[in-house]
């Protein structure tokens, strides 16, 4: 012991060698941690999924004309119903339409089968989010932004319009919930900005969006 | 270069303060706390599509007409139908329905019960076999008794229609307010079921009738309510109510007149005495004799035996008077037990108003014809008094049947004298439960036998005691059925075949049809609340007003007890067959029941004289039974009235009901009414002491 405090207290007298590799092992252990934190960390806690059906969203909307709403629709009632059934893709693809092999694979193996294709959704909301795609309408943004519906879309949705596969899914390993899906703060992007405040019925009170 | 323990520690230090400037932490928080939220035993929302079945509820008494929403096809929530004839509300039990389908005391299969008095598991098959083989034994000579909790149903058809294969007449429905009713309308000549057209009215008078809680169709009754008194606009109704205790419907009435508990019939003959001396009249052969009866009570008379001093009784009686379309509801604070003295002189006042057979009067509206043959109808069903049957089995003056099927009733639980009613019952060689809750009847049981939940099974409500008009409501399912439950009807039509018995119909389903076109109904088309609306009534003619019944029927000399007692129903706490659901435990009051502890209301004045003060540990006994309790101050209860909420004190049922405060029907105890013979109990008292 009393060398030990011998030795410790000479620390200072022999030119800082002595002090455990002066700030050396300290930024050593600096840097791994950050590029962990940063590079590593961030891929590890993801598993990376593709869709069951690579699907265009391009061919649909450039080719086909059609609008983001014709599959994704707001019932009568206002609700949402997401993900078209296979039932409604096979009003256009009850038989195969184009040259694609994932076409003729989707109508094989689903439009035929009558099976539900199971889509990997970006941005499912925990229970405890309330969220009503009928009041985030182009009606209500357009007072004053100029959207396009796919631009609308695309402010919360990752922009699939221009792609020709759909972007590959991030499920975080612990809580299940994809890297994309929207954290308050992004909600809070409009529901925040005073700029909105007496233009639109948006809030940022919490009971409008945790029930 | 070595790293010595000084060089590991610096770089501990490094990574530690690297890693907290990366998401590592703070991310690893945030999931995390996601995690938490994960867990597979908390509830999920399931996305889907909404729709929305137009039914009525079979399990509120107020047959309430709603619609079920469904998500995917699955019930989350009832909703009222402002379009149904019934509807325009919601009730705290049908708003329930959707959870109780959940409950945790609703029946799975069919059980029976072993020797050793626990209920074990059995199929369908085994349970069918054992009710033909319980029921052989109980052939003829009303050696089977049924009581059913169904009011309205068809379903009683097919029930009645098997006792009488059986060579039984022993058929009951479960107190209520109709039997009385029908019983007063009977002795003065009426023809049909008495009905009150509340909505045409413009002064509705209740007379211990708790018309916005728990007489007739209570939602129907609000929202007449609600419509003749729009928000910020001037009523173009007004509502007096007299009673014990300051209830939902005194809360919400214009005018309450505070009387003693079993003063109803008193108290109407005072407001006629007035009415014929401001010169009221009636075509009534015995108008004179009515007049000679009325006259004894003057306001003095009517303020001694009430409580209703005479500048209030003289104000109503002006008002009624003034009134264009007055209407006079009378029946009991509590439901049931008033008798059918009340009634009668509810209805007398209505003559003498000029308001029978009157738009915003009294309707007589024709019973539907039977469907089943065999079956007893309506108006004979209501004439049979089952406590008044169950004391002459207690007495020995009636033989004890040797089969009992029970159909959504709970009498164990339900009627007056409990505890002597639940030793009667037990005399039964072998009882049978036909429910969807395993409630006290059940627990008495050989047999329990799981019936589909109204939001289940195709069902049907027929004209409520109390509507102002014919309405026939078609029950539909809203999902098929949770547990192993068949419908009543069929068991009982298949049941009837393997006793050799053909009822005539070859489903229930039939019956149904057969009754819906017998009030002239049809639903071949969607409909958006599967309800018909007739304007059929019977011509009301030679109504008699019955003085020498009820001269008879008041003079009664009530036991003399320290305390009155009345007995307080409210919606929320369910009734005898739901017990309290889940869903409104929170709408039970603070001071209602805390713990296993009941608390009776009594006012400041009355706990004054009995020396008791807020929280006091009490015993209230009576010859009928004895409970403790405690004490709640409450100022809208009358003087020397212990006011105890009812529906309490189950023991039976899951953990928010069982054992749960206390049962008043305990302390209830029947008595004939004279004149009229039927059973009542609307005139208790209690002796309280500190416990």
């Amino acid at each position: 012991m009393e060398d030990r405090q011998l030795n410790s207290s000479g620390c200072g007298t022999d030119g800082g060698k002595c002090c455990g590799g002066g700030i050396t092992p300290f930024l050593v252990g600096l840097v791994v941690s950050l590029i962990f934190g940063w590079w590593v960390f961030p891929d590890m806690i993801y598993s990376k999924k593709e869709q069951p059906i690579r699907f265009s969203h391009k061919v649909h909307m450039e080719g086909a004309g059609m609008e983001c709403k014709q599959c994704h629709v707001l019932r009568e009632d206002g609700t949402f119903a997401g993900l078209p059934s296979t039932a409604s893709c096979a009003d256009c693809h009850s038989d195969v339409m184009g040259s694609d092999p994932e076409e003729a694979r989707f109508v094989n193996e689903y439009v035929k089968t009558g099976k539900e294709v199971k889509w990997l959704v970006y941005q499912i909301q925990p229970d405890n989010v309330f969220f009503s795609h009928a009041a985030h309408s182009l009606d209500g943004c357009n007072q004053c932004h100029e959207f396009k519906e796919s631009e609308l879309c695309a402010q919360c949705h990752p922009d699939v319009a221009n792609s020709d596969s759909a972007p590959t899914h991030f499920e975080n390993k612990l809580t299940g919930y994809s890297k994309q899906t929207m954290k308050m703060w992004q909600c809070e992007r409009c529901h925040a900005n005073e700029n909105h405040y007496g233009v639109t019925s948006s809030s940022n009170a919490c009971f409008v969006c945790h029930k | 270069m070595a790293l010595d323990r000084r060089g590991f520690l610096k770089f501990i230090g490094g990574a530690t303060a690297g890693i907290l400037a990366t998401p590592v932490v703070w991310k690893s928080l945030d999931d995390v706390s996601i995690w938490t939220q994960n867990w597979s035993w908390i509830p999920r929302n399931i996305d889907g599509a909404n729709s929305y079945v137009p039914t009525v509820s079979k399990l509120c008494p107020s047959g309430v007409g709603v619609r079920v929403r469904l998500v995917d096809g699955r019930p989350v929530r009832v909703l009222t139908n402002n379009d149904h004839p019934l509807g325009g509300g919601l009730s705290s039990i049908a708003a329930a329905e959707v959870q109780l389908l959940y409950s945790p005391s609703r029946m799975k299969r069919p059980l029976k019960r072993t020797a050793d008095g626990a209920y074990v598991g059995i199929t369908w098959e085994e349970a069918e076999t054992m009710l033909v083989e319980g029921l052989k034994k109980a052939k003829g000579g009303d050696k089977l008794a049924v009581i059913t909790g169904d009011e309205t149903g068809t379903i009683n058809e097919l029930f009645t229609a098997l006792a009488a294969e059986m060579g039984s007449k022993s058929c009951f429905l479960m107190p209520g307010e109709a039997q009385p009713a029908a019983k007063a309308w009977e002795l003065m000549g009426g023809e049909g079921q008495v009905g009150y057209d509340i909505e045409k009215s413009d002064y509705v008078l209740a007379i211990g009738a708790n018309v916005l809680e728990t007489w007739g169709p209570v939602i129907r009754n609000r929202r007449a309510f609600k419509a003749g008194r729009p928000h910020g606009e001037t009523p173009s109704v007004r509502f007096a109510y007299a009673g014990p205790v300051q209830n939902n419907t005194a809360a919400g009435a214009d005018v309450w007149l505070p009387i003693r508990p079993g003063a109803e019939t008193v108290l109407a003959l005072g407001l006629a005495n007035l009415l014929i001396k401001a010169g009221a009249s009636s075509p009534a052969a015995d108008f004179a004799d009515f007049k000679a009866l009325a006259a004894k009570f003057t306001p003095e008379q009517v303020a001694a035996q009430t409580g209703v001093d005479a500048k209030r009784l003289a104000a109503v009686a002006q008002e009624l008077a003034k009134a264009k379309r007055p209407l006079v509801i009378a029946g009991s604070e509590f439901g049931q037990g008033g008798g059918a003295a009340p009634v009668l002189a509810g209805l007398a006042l209505n003559a003498l108003l000029g308001s029978m057979n009157r738009e915003g009067g009294i309707r007589a509206l024709p019973y539907a014809r039977k469907v089943v043959p065999a079956a007893m109808d309506r108006k004979a069903l209501l004439q049979n008094d089952l406590v008044g049957w169950l004391g002459k089995v207690a007495s020995g003056k009636a033989a004890a049947p040797q089969a009992i099927v029970f159909y959504e009733a709970n009498p164990v639980y339900a009627l007056p004298q409990t505890d002597a009613m639940k030793a009667t019952l037990a005399k039964v060689p072998f009882k049978v439960a036909f429910t969807s809750f395993l409630d006290e009847t059940a627990m008495a049981c050989d047999l329990v036998l799981p019936v589909p939940m109204g939001l289940e099974r195709f069902d049907d409500v027929d004209t409520p005691y109390g509507s102002g008009q014919v309405v026939y409501a078609l029950a539909v399912p809203a999902l098929a059925p949770l547990v192993d439950a068949r419908p009543a009807g069929d068991v009982v039509i298949g049941i009837a075949k393997k006793l050799g018995a053909d009822l005539g119909v070859a489903a229930f389903a039939d019956a149904l049809k057969a009754k819906a076109e017998a009030r002239g109904a049809s639903f071949t088309e969607p409909s958006a609340t599967n309800a018909h609306v007739s304007s059929a009534v019977l011509p009301v003619n030679g109504i008699a007003l019955r003085a020498d019944v009820l001269s008879k029927a008041i003079d009664v000399k009530a036991p003399a007890f320290p305390v009155a007692l009345a007995p307080v129903a409210k919606l929320n706490v369910g009734t005898s067959k739901t017990a309290t659901p889940p869903f409104n435990t929170k709408t039970v009051r603070r001071w209602e029941i805390q713990g296993a502890d009941l608390y009776v209301m009594m006012n400041g004045a009355t706990a004054a004289k009995l020396g008791l003060q807020k929280h006091d540990r009490i015993e209230l006994s009576n010859p009928a039974g004895k409970f403790t309790a405690r004490v709640n101050l409450f100022e809208g209860v009358i003087n020397d009235t212990v006011a105890v909420p009812a529906g309490h004190g189950h023991t039976a049922f899951d953990e928010f009901s069982k054992g749960k405060g206390e049962n008043v029907m305990r302390l209830l105890a029947a008595g004939a009414e004279p004149g009229t013979g039927l059973s009542v109990w609307n005139s208790a008292g209690v002796n309280i002491a500190k416990a």
